[in-house]
Order: C-alpha cells, then sequence, then structure tokens
C-alpha cells in the first residue's frame, strides 16, 4: 500500500517540514516558514547542566512538539495524536491508518534512519518522518531531511519509534483530522510574533534567549577544560556549525526561515515594517552563518587556544546584542500593525 | 545570505536553505552540506582516532565494551541508563573492569539493544585487516564486507565475511 497522493519534498527543518506537507495534503495551502513563524519557532537556549547530555549544546527552536501544539492551540487544526505502551500496538495501528490512506507523522530517533548517510546519523528522539506506506517488511518515509521517498525495515523503525532515552518518542504518532479552508492570518501573525519576542527579550532564565546567547558566548571559554583532547574540543567546536546550518535550520541558525516568515507575513498585513525586519533578520542570520563557518575552519585547523574562542565568543556576543536589537524593533512594529 | 554564496556542490548530503534570491524574493533552494563538503574527511579522522584509541584501551583491559560503546555513541550514564533500563548505578559499575565481570546475560542483551550490536560484539571486535585505520562511508566501495544476520536466539549471530561483488 503506498499513499499517491502525498507530494514528497524536502524541507528545512523536520517539524515544520512535516507538519507542512501533511496540511499540503489535507489540502490546506501553507508554506513552511508561516508554519515556522505561527508556531513560534524561533529560540535560543543553552543547556550546560541537563544530565542527560554528555557536553553542553545550544539549541535554536522551540521544544521538540511544541510547533505543532501552538498551531493546534492558535488554528482550528485538529491533530490526532497517540503514544502507544507496545510497539506492536503502535505497529499495528500505523498499519491500519496507511492501509486507510492516511499519512502518519512519527517521532523517532534520527539514528536509526539509515538511508540517511552514516556521519548525519546521531541519535536523538527529536526526528520526525511521515509514513505514506508500507510494501512487505520496509515502511515508505518522506523525510525532510532526503531528496526522496526512503524506505526503512520494519524492525529499525519499531526500533526508532521506542528508543528509550531523553524526549523518548514512545511512540509518538500524529495526523491530521480537519483542516478549516483557511488560516486568519491577520490574527495569529502578531500573535506569533509576540510569543517568539517574549521568548528571545522577555523575562526569561539565563540560558534562554538573548540572554541565553549570551551565555554561550561566556561558557564556551570553558569547553577545553570539559574535553578528553584537542580532537574532542575540535569535535564539539565544529558541532556549532552543524547546528547552526545542518541539522534542519534553513541555515544560519533558523535566522534565514523566519526571516522568510517575515517577509510572507510582511506580504499578507501589507507591512513595510515587517518587510524591514526581514531584511534585518536575514543580516542577522548571515551573522551566524560566519559563526558557523569560523567555527568549522579552528576546529579544522585545532586552532582552539583561548584567543580563538574568545574571538568566537565576540563574534556570538554581537549576535546577541543584534538580536536584543532586533526583537526591541520588532516589538514596535507588531505593536503598530 | 545570498543564493549564489549558500549553494555547494555536495550530491551525498543534501538540504534546504532559505536564501535571498536574485530578484530579492526570499525562498527556499536546494544545496550540498557545505561541512561535509570541506570537512568530512577531518570527522572520519577523529572519528578513526577516537575508536582506534579506545580499541587499545580495551585490549588492555583498561576499558570495558560498555564503556567503549557508551563514548562511541556519545551518550551519558544517565541517557544509556535510560536507554537500557539498566540502572545508573549499574552502569557506571558495568564501565569498571571488576564491575564488568559481574553484569548479567540480560544485561548485557539491554546494551546490545541500545547500541545496534548484536550481544557477541560486546566481547569480540571483527577487524578487516589492512582496515583498521579506514572508516569507509560508503560500505559498498569496501572490497570485503562483513554481514551480520540476527537470528531467532537473542543471543545468536551468523557473521559471514564476504568479497564485494
Amino acid at each position: 500500500m503506498i499513499i499517491d497522493s502525498f507530494n514528497h519534498n524536502m524541507a528545512a527543518h523536520c517539524e515544520s517540514g512535516t507538519l507542512t506537507a501533511l496540511l499540503k495534503h489535507k489540502g490546506l495551502e501553507v508554506t513552511e516558514p508561516m508554519m515556522f513563524g505561527l508556531g513560534s519557532g524561533l529560540y535560543f537556549g543553552y543547556l550546560s547542566r541537563t544530565p542527560n547530555l554528555n557536553f553542553p549544546m545550544f539549541i535554536l527552536r522551540t521544544k521538540p512538539g511544541k510547533l505543532r501544539k501552538k498551531i493546534a492551540k492558535r488554528t482550528d487544526i485538529k491533530f490526532n495524536t497517540k503514544r502507544f505502551k507496545t510497539e506492536n500496538e503502535a505497529e499495528q495501528e500505523l498499519d491500519d491508518l496507511i492501509n486507510k490512506g492516511i499519512p502518519v507523522a512519527c517521532q523517532v530517533d534520527f539514528f536509526y534512519m539509515d538511508y540517511i548517510p552514516q556521519w548525519e546519523r546521531v541519535h536523538a528522539n527529536i526526528h520526525f518522518i511521515t509514513i505514506v506506506g508500507k510494501e512487505g517488511d520496509e515502511y515508505l518515509v518522506s523525510d525532510s531531511y532526503f531528496p526522496k521517498l526512503a524506505r526503512i525495515h520494519k524492525d529499525n523503525l519499531k526500533k526508532a519509534r521506542f528508543a528509550g532515552g531523553y524526549l523518548a518518542p514512545k511512540g509518538f504518532r500524529y495526523y491530521i483530522e480537519y483542516v478549516p479552508e483557511s488560516v486568519n492570518y491577520n490574527k495569529l501573525i502578531p500573535i506569533a510574533l509576540k510569543n517568539t519576542i517574549n521568548n528571545m527579550i522577555g523575562v526569561q532564565p539565563p540560558f534562554i534567549g538573548v540572554r541565553g546567547i549570551r551565555t554561550f558566548a561566556k561558557k564556551l571559554q570553558g569547553w577545553p577544560k570539559l574535553t578528553r583532547d584537542i580532537d574532542h574540543l575540535s569535535h564539539e567546536v565544529m558541532k556549532i556549525n552543524v547546528f547552526l546550518e545542518d541539522q534542519g535550520t534553513g541555515g544560519g541558525g533558523f535566522r534565514f526561515l523566519y526571516a522568510t516568515f517575515l517577509r510572507q507575513a510582511s506580504e499578507i498585513l501589507q507591512s513595510k515594517g515587517l518587510e524591514e525586519m526581514s531584511k534585518k533578520m536575514m543580516e542577522i542570520g548571515d551573522g551566524w552563518r560566519n559563526i558557523s563557518y569560523f567555527a568549522a575552519r579552528i576546529g579544522k585547523n585545532r586552532d582552539l587556544g583561548p584567543e580563538k574562542l574568545q574571538e568566537l565568543g565576540h563574534m556570538i556576543n554581537e549576535r546577541a546584542d543584534a538580536e536584543e536589537g532586533f526583537f526591541k524593533e520588532l516589538k514596535l512594529v507588531v505593536n503598530n500593525i | 545570505m545570498k543564493e549564489k554564496d549558500v549553494y555547494v556542490d555536495f550530491e551525498p548530503q543534501q538540504l534546504i536553505m532559505y536564501v535571498e534570491k536574485e530578484d530579492g524574493s526570499y525562498g527556499p533552494i536546494q544545496t550540498g552540506s557545505y561541512i561535509s563538503k570541506n570537512y568530512l574527511d577531518d570527522f572520519w579522522e577523529k572519528t578513526v582516532k577516537l575508536r582506534n584509541t579506545l580499541l587499545e584501551k580495551l585490549k588492555k583491559n583498561e576499558i570495558t565494551p560498555i564503556h567503549f560503546y557508551k563514548t562511541i555513541h556519545d551518550f551519558s550514564d544517565i541517557e544509556l541508563s535510560r536507554r537500557t533500563k539498566v540502572s545508573v548505578r549499574k552502569v557506571k559499575q558495568h564501565q569498571k573492569i571488576d564491575g564488568f565481570k559481574k553484569a548479567k546475560l540480560s544485561d548485557l542483551k539491554k546494551y546490545a539493544y541500545a547500541f545496534d550490536i548484536p550481544v557477541s560484539n560486546l566481547l569480540q571486535t571483527i577487524v578487516i585487516e589492512g582496515n583498521e585505520n579506514k572508516v569507509e562511508a560508503n560500505p559498498s566501495k569496501q572490497p570485503i564486507v562483513v554481514k551480520q544476520t540476527r537470528t531467532e536466539n537473542p543471543f545468536v549471530v551468523i557473521t559471514k565475511i564476504e568479497l564485494n561483488k
């Protein structure tokens, strides 16, 4: 059984990409940047003391699943969501849904997606894929990070859906039950913008938002003490590039995706102010991209002395300043919409 | 970022990036990964070095197989405990030489599942001669392939060494 009516497309980010593809399949014309923006996906967090993590990390978007929950809360779109106690129950239900012609989004551990190149695959229980068919023991997968429909053995999918650990999926799946004829963008865009502004410059703990970016710049200086050797430090510093560019961000740590959302929002709301802000966000993304190039270069050259880390920290602090100014200005623009 | 500054020709790893197009509009393009195109060799070098360093320690009985695979998979003790449902105390214990000897077969089975390897691989390392210092991204390019097939017995795996046709 293959759901032929489902169109596979790559997307910048797995969660917004999966959501957008399912909504389009259901007949609602939406774009990925609009879903990302309406779900207030843009974020920053520096996680230094999470016991599940071996090393500090930074996040650039809201907690996995939150985007969809916000879309559900803000629009009339109805999702059917479920977690499972047993693997067999989850597999049986998935098969039944596929047989009914319903594409199903599943939360998985990215490590088990064996159609993805080996070097990309890491353990992360935060990946979303859409199952769009089954042939024999293999499921057909629409993965935002893969150019064509892929196949995954049922045993691998089972492992991926029931991997334990941090943010364990517990077989989580969702599909869309109902979509309205249209979305009231005029009402929702300001709400979504205000939420993101609050996440970035509102009253937040010191590791969240703009303060979180500054914490990142500061804590980065202590990374050499946390690593086994220079290769380990190089690996962690080069991961800054991966987190900003390759791990489903659309480039510049989601800032280019958000700039595109602002551009689309400006067209819908006929707002020159938002159009200007979209340009500024694109420039902020350029700065993050420079950081990712710089991190990759010093990591590769093992040029990781205190001066280079300070330089990197300085570049990150500049982003904090730029984003603080940006979101303060965006607040004024939103208040005038 | 301008479209022309983003595009990378690297077919094995494709991404969607949002860019400013030539006409001034913003939208997606499909491109290759910049870091993989330019720095993948460095990644493999570090991976091989880490694996070989750990393997030497394993051979000298300085670390246990649990510590070896935990490091390779970049799991913390708590993450490994959650994935295996083996207590954190035991996970710590099983990473010590004397503690590993006390591990039950049922514990090893849980670890093997989390590390995505057969249980037997916790007690052996399969190496192709001359390949010790290589990690080939594409297994189809290897002259010899090692295939391990699970059986209905959770503790028995069939290991076949074949010429790559």
